[in-house]
């Protein structure tokens, strides 16, 4: 056997089982908001080039959302992302490297794509027929950072490939030649545009006592987007199933209660926004889509431990205990919850003001 | 030794990492003193019940907007890619050490970047005392993630008993923690008044460009004279070793003299007289100036303090190349290559010298030596020494170079990182000192020569300095070198080796060889 490169991990303040808590409860969050931010410019794009003015106006209610959901994609994928070192550092680092041209090339695209978004809202009339352009750029950039981290996280869970460091010193390693990267990849962007759909259905109803005309679009265009792509998403779901390791696949078929019980919870649910979709039942849509996608974020991760379970589990990491800092920080979270709330409570005042005068 | 090293031989991850964090932390500060900054330009607006002042500072949030969210969070991500990508080591210890910290930290960012919208997206929009307290929550929030921050790398630089226990707190509240705390507070709002001047620089309305300039410029000048003398209270805290490096014995920090020292003085003549005195000069090229001088002396703090913690990454726990100074010992007797993870020669003999100095350099060096690129090229360092002279160099590295990590590993390890360098970058012969040299007889000066002083001398350069000294001088001058410069010991060989060594000197003086 090829020798293995895997790094000592370093050791954790409370037990693996916290961490594993916060992630779980952070990524599907961020999955959510980048769903919104991927799918719903996708959409946008395709009513803005259709033309028609609810079109028109539809595509600019997306674009002034942009930027903001952007922001909240990347403040929500901070999180899980710091969650993860903590628990598979010694993976996730390693993978890194090995792909690190590309890993650092997240950050100049993302800054690119980002005032990409905010040249859209801002300047959305003014660009005229070159504003689509703008927002497929963005578009391009935000799904090639999808394409490098969906590179990383398949990269990370395969230490047996860290051999090929030794021909990819400069950091220049990609794992999409794996067979199970494309059904991976492309299900979570399929997924992804899908959800989009709620969201811009989401968006349209925020307007719908100043444009009761536009909501009714939105929702009409975003339950029509959601259906269609779930339908499809169901099949790349079964490439990718099947294209698992068997180990892996094995464990959501019976040879582990947990992962097997989330993955008929998962297919329940898919039912449920499916007949929601069809019955044209926002809210019964919309919170199956959001179920089912913290589901699938749970199944991800036992995918993840079923990856490495030759390699390392969790119970491995040393704890060298210390609860101090995370009862602080669990204080910290609640003022911070606290301000949210006082800044939405002000932000919707002051907006419910505003339309009483108009 | 834990983690692959990222190898890009010309660039270096050091630079990569300067170039993401100056620009960061240059954005980073502003988005705290920036909060501040809005805030009281706003009241002033409202105080003086001023239209242009109030539009003036909506213009400035917007532009405040567009930098930090946009170029200011996703730098600060950057920095943690790239600290990741060339520390990992590091990196991994912090981040499992202070992941709560961090987490706060986070929850902080969420907060600072909802306030931000609001403050932005509602100005004007919502009665001014609570858009006013949305400020100051904005305020609050960005200046909590950067004390957080600054707990956290704080530690780096002074580590304090942390170094010893890893204690999330004593980490947190390291020696360093409110000197550099205040000194970057400070720092924060002379950047944010630079900003603001900036902006008055872009307003068309000239009563209200002199105003805001005027009103920028005092807030630049308080707070850089504040910074200061903040800045000698952080340097107090400072252990000896880094206080020495900052005060000169790093060659990278003197280096960068000239750049800080520029940008300080030119700040300083801009926001005088073209903010105080003259607050009609200030037009785009002046202000933009302004702005690079602020970055200048930014920049130059941060080189500064990363330099100042040489030969460690994590003072008195890390060096540079992320070996842990715990181990060291365990290396040098077990061997580096054996012990390291991510390598592929794992034993050294005569076979494989130059491949596996190879793989030590890598390790051990690269951390701050490109291989023919500008920054710090180890070809360039070497050009003078044989193979013979690096051999002996590389056994007390740390001893002569302080800020350079000593050597990890065994005497036949070091003889393959020389051959690496001698023979495999320069071409030079690799050739073995006479089996036993030391004992068999003694060494010649040309030897003495090359082993202790060619690191940093070539011959020819000392002829002048030893024009008209006869042999006492020049042997009393080797017993006291380090009177000369900082950077030498006292010559450390034999009262016979001395007599060698100066006659050499004195005999290639007279043009003997
Ligand atoms: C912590 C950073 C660091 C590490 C690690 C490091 N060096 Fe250096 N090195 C420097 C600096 C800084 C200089 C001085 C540059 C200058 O004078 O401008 C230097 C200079 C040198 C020189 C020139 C002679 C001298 O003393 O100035 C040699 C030779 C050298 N290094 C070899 C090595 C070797 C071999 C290694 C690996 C075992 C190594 N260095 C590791 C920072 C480092
Ligand atoms: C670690 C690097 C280093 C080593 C090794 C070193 N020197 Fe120096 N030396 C310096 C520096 C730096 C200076 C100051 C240069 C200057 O001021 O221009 C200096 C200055 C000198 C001067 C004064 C030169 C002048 O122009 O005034 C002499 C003489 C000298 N060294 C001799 C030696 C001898 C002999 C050795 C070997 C025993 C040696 N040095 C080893 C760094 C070194």
């Amino acid at each position: 056997m090829d020798p293995l490169f895997i790094p000592q991990p370093d050791t954790i303040p409370v037990s693996w089982g916290w961490f594993q808590f916060l992630l779980l409860l952070t990524f599907p969050l961020h999955l959510l908001a980048m769903n919104a931010m991927l799918g719903g410019l996708a959409i946008g794009i395709v009513q803005h080039v259709k033309g028609g003015e609810l079109q028109r106006q539809l595509a600019h209610r997306i674009a002034i959302a942009l930027p903001l959901v952007i922001a909240f994609v990347v403040n929500l994928g901070v999180a899980p992302l710091l969650f993860v070192q903590v628990l598979y550092g010694q993976f996730l680092y390693s993978s890194s490297i090995l792909m690190g041209v590309f890993w650092i090339l997240i950050v100049p695209i993302l800054i690119i794509a980002y005032y990409s978004a905010y040249l859209y809202d801002f300047r959305f009339t003014q660009l005229g027929s070159a504003g689509p352009w703008v927002a497929i750029l963005a578009f391009t950039l935000l799904v090639g950072i999808g394409f490098f981290f969906a590179n990383n996280m398949l990269l990370m869970a395969s230490p047996e490939q860290f051999g090929a460091y030794f021909s990819h010193k400069s950091g220049t390693l990609l794992s999409f030649g794996q067979p199970e990267f494309w059904p991976r990849f492309l299900h979570m962007l399929c997924g992804a545009l899908a959800v989009g759909g709620l969201f811009v259905a989401l968006l349209g109803r925020f307007r719908s006592a100043a444009n009761p005309d536009l909501a009714h679009h939105a929702e009409h265009v975003g339950l029509q987007v959601f259906l269609v792509l779930t339908v499809g998403n169901i099949l790349l779901g079964t490439w990718y199933f099947f294209s698992l390791p068997g180990e892996v696949r094995l464990l959501f078929m019976g040879h582990h209660f947990g992962a097997t019980s989330a993955f008929c919870v998962a297919l329940l649910l898919a039912a449920g926004t499916l007949f929601g979709a069809w019955k044209k039942r926002f809210w019964l849509t919309f919170y199956h889509a959001v179920g089912l996608v913290v589901v699938m974020s749970f199944m991800r991760s036992w995918v993840r431990s079923g990856y490495l379970k030759d390699f390392f589990s969790l119970d491995a990491l040393r704890v060298v205990p210390q609860y101090s800092p995370m009862i602080f920080f669990f204080v910290t979270l609640l003022v911070g919850i606290v301000c949210l709330g006082w800044l939405l409570k002000k932000t919707s005042g002051a907006l419910l003001l505003e339309r009483g005068r108009e | 030794m834990n983690y692959p090293v990222w190898f890009l031989p010309e660039t270096g991850g050091g630079f990569l990492i300067a170039l993401i964090s100056i620009l960061h932390v240059f954005v980073s500060h502003f988005a705290v003193g920036g909060g501040l900054y809005l805030i009281y330009a706003e009241k002033k607006g409202l105080r003086e019940k001023s239209q242009p002042i109030l539009d003036f500072t909506k213009r400035h949030a917007r532009f405040f907007l567009l930098i930090t969210m946009v170029f200011g969070s996703i730098s600060g991500v950057g920095i943690w890619f790239i600290i990741a990508l060339v520390n990992p080591a590091a990196t991994s210890l912090l981040i499992h050490n202070f992941v709560f910290g961090w987490a706060a930290e986070w929850v902080f960012f969420s907060v600072e970047i909802a306030a931000a919208f609001v403050y932005y997206y509602m100005f004007g929009r919502m009665d001014s005392k609570t858009h006013l307290q949305v400020g100051w929550l904005y305020f609050f929030a960005a200046w909590m993630s950067l004390a957080l921050i600054n707990g956290i790398i704080g530690v780096m630089l002074t580590p304090g008993s942390w170094a010893e226990n890893m204690d999330f707190w004593a980490g947190f509240f390291n020696p360093g923690f409110f000197p550099s705390l205040v000194f970057r507070t400070f720092i924060a709002v002379m950047i944010a008044a630079c900003y603001g001047y900036l902006s008055a620089s872009f307003t068309t309305d000239s009563k209200t460009r002199v105003t805001m300039t005027r009103f920028s410029a005092k807030w630049a000048l308080v707070s850089l004279g504040l910074s200061v003398i903040s800045g000698f209270w952080y340097l107090s805290v400072l252990s000896d070793q880094s206080h020495g490096l900052v005060m000169g014995k790093s060659p990278t920090i003197v280096a960068l003299l000239p750049w800080g020292g520029g940008g300080l003085l030119f700040f300083l003549l801009v926001m005088l007289g073209a903010g105080i005195i003259r607050p009609s000069l200030n037009h785009k090229p002046v202000a933009l100036l302004a702005m690079v001088s602020a970055l200048l002396i930014m920049g130059g703090f941060e080189w500064t303090r990363e330099a100042a913690r040489r030969p460690y990454v994590i003072n008195e726990v890390m060096y540079s190349n992320s070996i842990l100074k715990k181990d060291m010992a365990d290396l040098n007797a077990k061997g580096y290559l054996h012990k390291a993870l991510w390598v592929q020669n794992k034993q050294v003999s005569e076979d494989n010298l130059v491949a596996a100095g190879e793989e030590l350099f890598l390790h051990q060096c690269y951390a701050c030596h490109t291989v023919n690129g500008r920054n710090n090229d180890i070809v360039k360092a070497t050009s003078s020494m044989s193979y013979g002279a690096l051999v002996s160099y590389i056994k007390k590295i740390h001893e002569v170079r302080y800020f350079m990590p000593p050597f990890a590993g065994t005497e036949m390890e070091g003889r393959a990182l020389a051959a690496y360098i001698a023979g495999g970058l320069h071409g030079k012969e690799i050739q073995e000192p006479p089996q036993g040299s030391s004992l068999a007889g003694p060494k010649n000066g040309a030897t003495l020569f090359d082993e202790n002083c060619a690191s940093c001398h070539a011959v020819e350069d000392l002829t002048a300095a030893l024009t008209g000294e006869d042999k006492t001088a020049v042997i009393g001058m080797l017993k006291t070198l380090n009177e000369i410069s900082d950077a030498m010991e006292p010559f450390s060989g034999t009262e016979e080796e001395h007599e060698v060594l100066a006659d050499f000197l004195k005999n290639t003086k007279q043009g003997g060889k």
